[in-house]
This record gives C-alpha cells, structure tokens and sequence, in this order.
C-alpha cells in the first residue's frame, strides 16, 4: 500500500477519535465546537473516501444519511455529560442502524431491534431518571476514565481495521476486469471486438496464448470448479470460434455478478450447500420474515431452544438478583 | 455501481464498535458503559447484515437476531445488578467500585474533582398523588400577614 | 532330591521377608515378639544354606548359577542379572553368615529383651542378613555392590541404634564415613572391570575367565587396588581401620554378627573372589600383604593396652582380619600358592567368625549382667559370679589365642605356613619383605595371646570385683543368651580339630572352587610341623605370660607399664590416628565446608535471592494494573488487541 494512499485511509480515523478527545467530558474541555468541527472533518473525509463514481443512486444517499446519522449519534452518545442525553443519543443510533438494516434487506430485524431497544431504551431511560438525576451532575458523568488512552487505544483499532478493509476491498483490479467486460458488451460486431485490446491477438495460432489478459484475470479469481471458472473458460472458447453474441452475454453474465457483488472473490462459494435462506451472492429471499423464520426453525433450531433457554435463565436471573430487597434496605 | 458495498457496511460496523468501545473505556456512569457495550453489539449487527446480503446467506441474520437475544438477557441482568450495586452505595459511579484491587495499592481517586456546590438540577414534577400537598412558604407568610 | 537354585532364591528371600514384616506390622502387632520372625528367617536361611552347601558339596564342581536371565538393570553397555551363585567360597559364607546369624538372632532375644528399640533391632537384623547372603550369593559385581551398601547402611543403623547417645551417633556416622570412602575405591575398581572385560560383563564368569590374557593392559594393577581398597574399608583395614572399634557403641549382638563374624569379612570375601585378578599382579598382592600384616601388628599392639573389653576384642578382630589379607597377599607366584592362600584366608575366616563372635557375645553377656560397664578395671573375678559366660569365653579366648588343637590353631597355622612358602618361593626384596612379614605375624601371635589371656584373667580371674551397676546380684546369662553362647563354644572348639588335621576344608574348597578358579589339579596338602609347633609354644608362651602378669604378679603389669611409658601411652592412644585423621583430614574437610558454608549462605543464596526477586520486581512494576478499577482492565485488553490487530497488518 503506498503511504500517500495510507495517509487518506489513516486520516478521518485518527482526526475523528482526536475529536473524540477533545469532547469526551474531562475537567478542562474545550467547547464542543472544535471537537464537533472536527468530527465533522473526519466523517466528509471517510465519506469521501467511500465515494467512487459519480453516479448517485437513491441506496447510496440513504447509505450515507443512514452512516451519517449512525456515527455522529455514536459520538453525540459516549460524549455527553447528561446521562438523559446520552441515552437519546443511542436511541438515535439505533434507529438509523435500524435504517441501514433496511437498506441490506433486513426488514424483520430492523423491527425487531426497535421493539426490543424501544423497549430497553425505555426501560434505561426509567432507570437513568429514577437514579441519576437524584443528586445532579456528578464526577461520574462529568470526568470520564482515561480519555487520552482510550482514544488513543480506539484510534489504533480503527485505523488498523480500516488498513485491512482497504487491502481486502481493493476492488481496481476489479474496475479493470469490470471495465472490458463493459467494453465487450458495448461492442457492436465482431471487427470491434477483434479490435479490443483486452482479449489478445486472434492471429496467433496458439489458443493457449489467447485472450490471455482477461481471461487470465478471471482466472486469477476464480477457482477450479466454480461458476466464474467455466464462464471464463466459455468466454475463451468463444473468442476463439468468434462467436460474437455468446461472447457478449457470457461477458454481460459476468458483469452482473461483479456489480451486484462488488468482488470477484465470493461469486460462486463451491461446495455450500443450499439451506432454504440461501441464494446467490447478493440475493436474499423475497419474503424476508418467511425465510427468516424458515432458516430460524430448520438450520438454527437448537440454537433457537438455547436461546430461549438463556432468556428463561436471565430472567430467572434477574428476579434473584433485583429481588433481594431486605438484605438492602435493612 | 453502487458505492454501499460490503466494504462500507463494516466500516461503519467497525466505528460504531470503535466508538461503543471508547464510551465503555471512558464513561464513568454505569449505565452509559452498558449501553457503549450495546452499541459495540451494533456495529457488529451491521457487520452480520451486510455479511448476510453479500453472501446471499440468511445466516447472518439469524445471527443478529441472536444477538438481539442476548442483548434482552444482558439488559436484564446488568440493569438489576446496577440497580443493586446503586441500592449499595447511592451512586452510579463505577470508579466506586474498586475494592478487588491489589491489597497494597492506593485507591484512584478523582485528580481534579467536581467543584462543589453545584445544585442538583430540579426537575419539575407533579404533586404526589393521594396526598394533601404541604402548604408552601409563601403561602404560611400570606396567612400569618 | 532338593531344588538347589531355588533354595539359593530362598536363602536371601526368607530375611528379607521377615525385615518387612517387623518393620511393616511388628511395632503394631507383636512388638514384643519381634524376634519371632527373625529367628525364623534366619534359622530358615541357614537350613537352606547348609542343604545348598550339600548340594554344591555333591555336586561336580561347576558352581550352582540361577537367574541368568533375569535382567535387573540394561543400560548401554551396563547389564547385570539378578543372577545368584553357589559355589564352594559362597556355600562356605551362606553357611557361616546364616549360622552365626540364627545363633546371634537368638541370642538378641535374650539381650535386647525390654529395649523400646526391639522391633527396630530385629528388623534391622534381618535386613542386614539379606543384604549379606546377596552380597555372598551374588554372581556378578553390580549385584554385589548393591548388597555391599545395603550391609553398610544396616552396619549404620544398627551402629547407631541407641541414636540418642552422642557417641553412638558419632560412631554410626564415622563408620559409615570411612567405610564410604573405601566403597569409592570398590566402585572405581568395578568401573574399571567393566571398562576392560570382554563385553563389558561384569559376571564373575566373563570377568576372571583368564586373567592372565585379560585385556588389561596396565589396568589390572589398579583394578586390584580399587578393589583392594573397598575391601580394607569395609574389612577395616588400616589406614581405614579406625571405624571399627567406635563400632563398638553398638548392641553387642551387633557387635558379634556384623563387626565381627560377617560384614567385616566381605572384604576378604571379596579379595578371595578376586584372586584370579590379585593372583596375576604380584606388585597388588604385596600390598594386601603389606597392609594386612601391618594391620595385624598395630591392632595387636593397640589391643594389649585397651581397658574396654570390647575394644580389645574390636582390635583382635582388626588384628585377625589382617591376618587374612596376609594370607590372601601371600598368594603369589604359582597357582598353587594362591589357592592355599585363599584356603587358608577363607578358613581362619570360618573359625574366626565361630570364636570371634563367641567372645563378643560372652563379653554382651558379661555387659549385661554387669549393668552395661564394659570397663575392665570396673570388675574382675566374675569365674564364680558368670560360670557359663566364663566357660564359654575361656573356650572362645583359647581359639583365638591359637592353643594347640582348637580351631583357632589350626587356621593361623595355615596361614602362617602361606606366608611361609610365599617367602621361601619369592626372592630379593620381595621375599625379604615377606619374610619381614612372616616374623611379624608370629610375633602378632604372641601377642594375641597376650592380650586375648589378659582379657579374660582381668575379667574372671583376680579377687572379685563388681561395679555398683551391677546391683547386688547379677545373674548369669539366661538361657536364650547361654544356649547360642555354648553351641559357639562347641564350634569354636571343635571346627578347627575336625576341619584341620585332615585338610577337610581346604579339599572342599579345592573340589567346588579353587580347582575351577585357578585351573589347578587337587594340591597335596601337608603340615608344616616345625612352624605348627613354634606356633603353639608361641601361643602357651603368650598366655602364660599374661597370667603371669595378671593373676599371679599383678603388680609387674604396673610396673610395665610405668617403665614403657611412652609406648604405653602411645598403644593406649592407639597411635593417635583419630587424633592425626582428625588434624589432617577432617579439620580441614571442616574448613572447607565453613568456607563453602558461607559462599553458599551468602554467594549463592544471594544470587539465588536476587534471582527470586526478579518476579517480585516484576510483580511491582505491574502490580499497579491490578487496581480494581474494571474500566483499566478493558483498556488494557483493548490496547492489547490494538497491538495484535496492528501486528497483523504489519506483517
């Protein structure tokens, strides 16, 4: 990875937690502007560095919306001095998490986790005004632990979690590979494509040695056995025969699984076996409680009775616990 | 194509955990550090949703509907015990509880603590129900005048 | 008739059980009657052994070998079997050590009645005698070293039985001290029979096969040596004798079975085994000679002036030990000579243990009804007071004094006639020298009888005399001590005269050992009547002087004494050589452990402290970590999986 690269990457991760910094609660704070100002900085450079074409969709606004939202509730939450406010702050987290949820088809669970936080939130809420607003402001609330540190300590971790996003998702090779399946199926006859550079020189005699650029990047990727392999090898094939509208819907096949994707990598996993809420990569099923429940009652079902059991025992739990009432009010 | 790839769900994934993770570090308020954990638990919620859509793979769903499960039972559990632990010292205040330390080493108190004299703040409420309310000051002065 | 090889399994194994059940259940069970099982392993023991001793007797001369194939220990190139051996040498030493051992046993249930010690004693015993009859019966020489240190820890034990007295406890440990220092001798010696037998076996087969084409280059001298010098310290030889008499402090059945009859003599069992090996090196055997005689000498000379009874007798047995190494170096030269050495060793051995352990009883005896004082001057004229005592140890001190026909006459004459022929058959200074030796074993002669007379006639004759301790009846040995007492007397009486004149001894061991062992043909043997009868006269000459000196003219042994002074005092001190081992080995020995007593107090045990205090540092420098603060242990887990996750990508 080149530095000037790293110093993009490493940048709004670093600029946000020395925001986070200043407006954790510490005895001499300054005003939350400049940490707010800040903060603000480091969320337009990571959005910035999210942005790769010019194209807006509906999806990415709300994407960006909901992120927006997320993260700035986050940093609003563990950085107010008022509990009230604070637990405000992280019901706003969670509803524009509830938000993303949606976006990456999840309807069920982005119910599910209003109700159940709702109802904690609630609950916290009760607690938090039952509790703490007896005595007022107090040093709990108004000096944290260690800001430095465990900025410091955050910093290292996202900024080292945001390097190996970056290495894992760097997707330019695959915009090259995207690139040229675009400009075979934007080709308009067979001279054109004889033309394209990216498939190689059909006059050699060699097949071996033909189409070598892209198909060899296809193959790169894709392993032996796999969907992606065989549509490379298709691809091949037909260059050579120079069958020009096979090759331009082989091509557009695998152009769609890149760009519904966004990686090569996880086209077609060998080997998985179909559960009922399994699909294609970046497909789910239409009926996402239906499935969800099937999934929940075939695959998981053991797992589904432990956790109804650890609910039962946590109950259980917590009336023995809250429930020792005289040994503390005597 | 789209820019809301994998990659941006866990980055945002990877803040909120970031971010629940310094709040847990920092906040002194018990209850602050409980939701920070629950914010941590967010952000790995987004990871498994977005894991979910990409692989095709209703399994990380499930997951997070897991997860959900055993955010109730921590709720329980932590509020009851933090309403106990607040039934013992009157205070929210984690920094209180530090008797499981080394028995040679001193106790980490407060460098600069709040001053004091700093009223609670009041909040207006409603007279208790069921009750004569008890005549205000200025209510006695106007009776003696 | 008889399954010889496993009686020779029974023979060890009988003791051993009896040990363990004392020391397992007897303190518990039958602490009175501890003897029991002793007495019966013994006795067991020695039926077996004299039907053992039947059997090799009958048998062709080839030894009785059992347990070749039991491997015991197989480590590189170190192997040794739990193999057992019988031949004519051991069938003599199984039958003697389980003989004098019952007889002993008996006696000590009798002498240790009523000591809290009993179940200890007995248990002790037995253990003793297994580890003797192994040593005896062993076939190779790991197994023998291996009975050779458990003999000496039972002579420990056993030593320092009454522990609480300083002096035994002193003793027990000087004597397994010095014993221990010739055990390093033994040890070195076995190594280096290993180092060169052909295929390092250390059987006694493979190893005296053929010594004399035995690849030993210049080795052999030093093996011997090695050897010799673990013989002399558990024979005590000097200069190791001076453990023996500090012995003493022990019981004095202890005294009769182990330092005098039996434990004492395995060095010169184990010379006698090694004679193929001594025979081939002339230059080792004149110096077995040369200590032995001279050991002879000086225990003799130091035994005239001792007051305890049982430090004379201790001396005597010094003295007639070396006696036995004298034999045993005499035999150089020819083969013949050797196995009339060993003959003639092995014998004196045989009737030594008989009389020998006869007088230390007697003298148990005289202890114990005399209220444990042992100091000759404290009593005297106890003929009428202990008539079966005085019986008993008059037969005992006639033997060891050589008086014609009883059994001690017969051995020394034997031997003196090896070291005899060894100086008429050697010539130049060699055979000066053992002619220097000869002479001065004649002398030791005389002087046995003298001291041997002048024991028993200060102490039964002369007007009588008994210490307060005594009480004011002191009683005769009771039966269970008279009748092992009288049957000793008998042998020491009778061994001599019926093994003596007709050579029976020296055919049997011809027949089942020497023969084989040397590759000899049955030697003629014959009298020497000229020395037979200086020998005798020497001996009546040597009683006759002490009674001189102590019945009849009591005051020319004051006299004596006045007018030799200086040697007196000098036999008294027994030539100071605890005195000199003490300035020249263990002063300094006591130096150097102060001196390593305070590097290690405050060297090492520094460096070993700062070393301990690594970890408390360490612990200091983290122990603020531990601050009970639950915020401070996630911080440092998060830094922690910064820190891993940092290392990951920069990998």
């Amino acid at each position: 990875m080149e530095s000037r690269n790293l110093i993009w990457l490493i940048a709004p991760p670093v600029l946000g937690f020395v925001a986070i910094y200043l407006l954790l609660p510490q005895a001499r704070r300054l005003t939350p502007i400049w940490g707010g100002a800040l903060a603000a900085l480091a969320l337009v450079l990571g959005a910035a560095l999210l942005v790769r074409t010019a194209t807006v969709f509906v999806e990415s606004l709300l994407f960006y919306a909901f992120a927006g939202i997320t993260m700035a509730a986050g940093v609003m939450m563990i950085a107010q001095k008022n509990p009230v406010h604070a637990a405000l702050s992280f019901a706003l987290v969670v509803l524009s998490t509830c938000g993303l949820f949606l976006l990456q088809a999840a309807p069920f669970l982005m119910a599910a986790t209003i109700i159940v936080y709702a109802g904690a939130i609630v609950v916290t809420f009760l607690f938090v005004i039952m509790l703490a607003q007896q005595e007022g402001a107090s040093s709990a609330d108004e000096r944290s632990r260690e800001p430095f540190l465990a900025s410091l300590a955050g910093c290292i971790l996202l900024a080292s979690l945001v390097c190996i996003l970056h290495q894992a998702f760097d997707t330019r090779h695959l915009d090259d590979i995207a690139r040229e399946l675009t400009q075979i199926t934007e080709a308009k006859d067979d001279v054109e494509i004889k033309r394209l550079s990216c498939l190689g020189d059909p006059t050699k005699t060699d097949i071996s040695k033909l189409t070598r650029p892209l198909v060899e990047k296809l193959k790169e990727h894709y392993p032996e056995g796999t969907r992606g392999r065989a549509e490379a090898d298709q691809l091949q094939i037909q260059w050579v025969r120079m069958e020009v509208e096979p090759l331009k819907k082989t091509a557009q096949s695998l152009l769609q699984a890149i760009q519904s994707t966004g990686s090569l990598a996880l086209y077609d996993v060998p080997g998985k076996a179909k559960t009922p809420g399994h699909r294609e990569p970046g497909k789910l099923p239409a009926g996402n409680v239906a499935a969800l429940g099937k999934t929940l009652f075939t695959d998981y079902l053991i797992a589904v009775e432990l956790a109804a059991t650890l609910l039962l025992v946590a109950t259980i739990g917590a009336i023995v616990i809250a429930g020792r009432r005289s040994e503390v009010l005597r | 194509m789209s820019p809301a790839t994998l990659e941006s769900y866990l980055l945002v994934g990877a803040v909120l955990f970031t971010l629940g993770m310094v709040g847990f570090l920092t906040r002194r308020n018990l209850i602050l550090m409980f939701l920070s954990a629950e914010m941590m638990l967010q952000g790995v919620a987004i990871n498994l949703v977005a894991f979910a859509k990409f692989r095709g793979d209703l399994g990380g769903q499930v997951f997070v509907l897991f997860i959900l499960t055993v955010v109730a039972c921590e709720a329980a559990i932590a509020l009851a015990m933090i309403l106990m632990l607040y039934k013992r010292k009157k205070s929210l205040d984690v920094s209180l509880w530090q008797e499981l330390r080394e028995p040679d080493q001193e106790p980490i108190l407060d460098e600069d603590v709040m001053p004091p004299g700093d009223k609670p703040a009041e909040f207006e409420h409603l007279t208790p129900a069921g009750a004569e309310p008890p005549p205000s000051k200025e209510a006695e002065e106007v009776s003696h005048v | 008739m008889f399954d010889a090889t496993f009686l020779m399994w029974l023979i060890p194994l009988l003791p051993l059980l009896a040990s363990v059940t004392i020391a397992a259940v007897g303190r518990r069970w039958f602490p009175d009657k501890c003897h029991i099982p002793c007495i019966a392993g013994a006795v067991g023991a020695c039926m077996a052994a004299i039907l053992v001793f039947v059997a090799v007797a009958a048998g062709d001369e080839a030894p009785i070998v059992t347990g070749q194939n039991t491997p015991w220990i197989s480590a590189g190139h170190v192997t040794a079997n739990f193999s057992l051996r019988a031949d004519g040498l051991s069938a003599v030493m199984l039958v003697m050590v389980t003989f004098i051992g019952s007889l002993i046993a008996i006696y000590s249930a009798g002498y240790m009645h009523g000591d809290p010690g009993y179940p200890r004693f007995f248990a002790a015993v037995s253990l003793f005698l297994f580890f003797m009859v192994g040593l005896v019966l062993a076939n190779n020489f790991v197994l023998l070293y291996a009975c050779w240190e458990g003999v000496g820890l039972c002579s420990y034990l056993l030593i320092g039985f009454w522990f609480a007295k300083p002096s035994a406890a002193a003793a027990a440990r000087k004597a397994f001290l010095v014993t221990r220092l010739g055990d390093i001798g033994l040890f070195i010696g076995i190594l280096i029979l290993w180092a060169h037998s052909p295929g390092h076996s250390l059987e006694y087969d493979d190893v005296f096969r053929d010594p004399r084409h035995f690849h030993f280059g210049g080795m052999l001298f030093w093996a011997c040596l090695c050897l010799f010098i673990g013989a002399a310290g558990k024979s005590a030889q000097f200069p190791l004798h001076v453990w023996l008499p500090d012995a003493m402090e022990g019981p004095s059945p202890v005294s009769a079975l182990i330092h005098a009859a039996t434990m004492v003599t395995a060095g010169v069992y184990l010379v006698a085994r090694c004679m193929p090996l001594f025979g081939a090196e002339p230059a080792a055997q004149l110096i077995v000679a040369c200590v032995g005689g001279f050991t002879a000498l000086l225990a003799a000379l130091i035994a005239v002036t001792q007051t305890d009874l049982k430090r004379v007798l201790a001396y005597s047995t010094l003295s007639q030990l070396g006696y036995m190494f004298l034999a045993l170096g005499s035999g150089i030269g020819e083969h013949k000579l050797a196995g009339l050495a060993v003959t003639a060793a092995i014998f004196h051995l045989f009737t030594h243990a008989f009389f020998k352990a006869l007088l230390f009883l007697g003298a148990g005896s005289v202890m114990h009804s005399m209220g444990n004082v042992i100091d000759m001057r404290e009593f005297g004229g106890l003929r009428k007071v202990l008539p079966i005592t005085h019986w008993t140890f008059l037969c005992g001190a006639l033997a060891l004094a050589g008086f014609p026909l009883l059994s001690g006459f017969w051995s020394k004459d034997e031997i003196l006639t090896t070291t005899f022929e060894a100086w008429q058959q050697s010539a130049g200074p060699v055979g000066g020298l053992y002619g220097l030796l000869f002479f001065s074993a004649l002398f030791t002669a005389g002087l046995t009888a003298f001291y041997t007379g002048r024991a028993y006639f200060k102490t039964f004759w002369g007007p009588e005399k008994l210490p307060p301790e005594a009480g004011h009846h002191p009683h005769d040995a009771p039966p269970l001590m008279a009748w092992p007492l009288r049957i000793l007397a008998v042998g020491a009486l009778g061994v001599g005269i019926v093994l003596g004149p007709f050579h029976l001894f020296a055919h049997f061991l011809d027949a089942t050992w020497i023969k084989r062992a040397f590759g000899l043909l049955a030697e003629e043997h014959h009298a020497n009547m000229p020395l037979m009868a200086a020998s005798s006269v020497i001996a009546v000459v040597g009683i006759g002087l002490a009674y001189w000196m102590y019945v009849k003219q009591p005051e020319v042994a004051e006299q004596m004494s006045r007018r030799l002074a200086t040697l007196f005092e000098l036999s008294h001190a027994k030539f100071y050589f605890d005195e000199l081992y003490e300035l020249a080995i263990v002063k300094p020995m006591t130096i150097l452990a102060h001196v390593c007593r305070i590097i290690d107090a405050y060297l090492l045990d520094g460096l070993v402290d700062l070393l301990g205090q690594a970890p408390a540092l360490m612990g200091f420098l983290v122990r603020p970590v531990q601050n009970g603060l639950v915020q401070y242990y996630a911080l440092l887990m998060t830094l922690g999986l910064a820190g891993f996750v940092l290392s990951i990508l920069l990998r």
